[in-house]
């Protein structure tokens, strides 16, 4: 049965396909730690996920019956949640972009990487998990990394999170944690159970008061990337 | 008139937002913000209130004429029972 290491947390994983395996590789765990848990993916989960991909195949689904276990047990035991976003890690501290599919979060880091070359390091493109440890947020890799299969198997103290939407104009605003808090709760995965839900609404509201909050405006150009990551980082280190 | 049963009212970084729990998840998966004087009265529906006992607690708590409280009170209502909130 492969073992896992992912945000940290060791699990055994009992699957039947061979994609959810291939998918996870980067993430195999072969060091001392002991699992924390075992995640076995049933039938019955990947039915569930029919629910809102009818028309994927069951390997693909299972992979998302794993990735939703996982991020429930996370969420549970290990202060942790899963935030749709595009996170990327320039000297050591991560930024994360978020916004409703097909905004250009991707497009976004991508200028970013662009601007910053080698400096900047894709933590994940599409899923990432941020987990409070110690009383600072970090951002991890996960294998389920979006359509450009952009991740890499880190973790990342969290700066700032930014709300984009495209404009003509590019414009970069510092906003208060009223003005995101709807935000946070779209990106994430809203658990059923109440005891779950004051869990996410505590983190939440720890990240809302921690993090620098943003929203940005943006086309696609050099230009965007710029006044983003001068805004973010406070910095304009990079080349002309 | 009362709150349903799954729908609770938290805080959030000092703002007040209605989540769905439990099986009000199966029907409702939105988030209301809610002001001060709105997050007040969903606390009394959630004992149970009728739209007078709600008036009152406007009248009481702000100062409001009685018109203008009922009107917040029913304009507030008819929000929750289109959202399929109360019973």
């Amino acid at each position: 049965m492969p073992r896992y290491k992912i945000a940290d947390v060791v699990f055994d994983a009992q699957l039947k396909y061979k994609y959810t395996e291939k998918l996870c590789k980067n993430y195999e765990y072969c060091g001392e730690e002991d699992a924390k848990l075992l995640i076995s993916i049933t039938d019955e989960d990947i039915g569930a996920e029919k629910v809102n991909a009818l028309d994927y195949p069951d390997n693909y689904l299972e992979s998302l019956a794993l990735f939703r276990k996982l991020c429930a047990y996370i969420l549970s035991n290990e202060d942790g949640i899963i935030f749709h976003s595009s996170a990327i890690m320039v000297d050591g501290k991560a930024y994360l972009f978020t916004a409703p599919s097909g905004t250009g979060k991707s497009t976004h880091t991508r200028l970013w990487r662009e601007l910053l070359g080698d400096r900047a390091v894709m933590v994940n493109d599409d899923k990432p998990i941020i987990r409070l440890v110690d009383g600072k947020f970090y951002v991890y890799g996960t294998p389920w990394n979006g359509k450009h299969g952009l991740d890499t198997n880190c973790r990342a103290e969290v700066k700032a999170i930014c709300k984009i939407y495209q404009a003509k104009e590019n414009v970069i605003k510092k906003v208060s944690a009223d003005q995101m808090i709807l935000t946070l709760l779209d990106q994430t995965v809203r658990p059923k159970k109440s005891a779950d839900m004051d869990k996410l609404l505590g983190l939440l509201d720890k990240m809302l008061t921690q993090l620098d909050l943003y929203t940005l405006g943006c086309n696609v150009s050099r230009e965007a990337a710029e006044l983003s990551y001068r805004t973010m980082t406070g910095r304009s280190d990079y080349e002309d | 008139m009362k709150i349903k049963d799954g729908f609770v009212l938290r805080e959030v970084a000092g703002q007040r937002i209605v989540v769905a729990v439990g099986k009000a998840t199966q029907s409702f998966n939105g988030i209301i913000k809610l002001n001060e004087s709105s997050a007040l009265l969903w606390k009394k529906l959630e004992d149970g209130a009728t739209e007078e006992e709600l008036v009152g607690v406007l009248l009481g708590e702000y100062d409001v004429t009685e018109e203008e409280a009922r009107k917040d009170v029913k304009t507030f209502v008819d929000n929750l029972t289109k959202a399929g909130l109360v019973k």
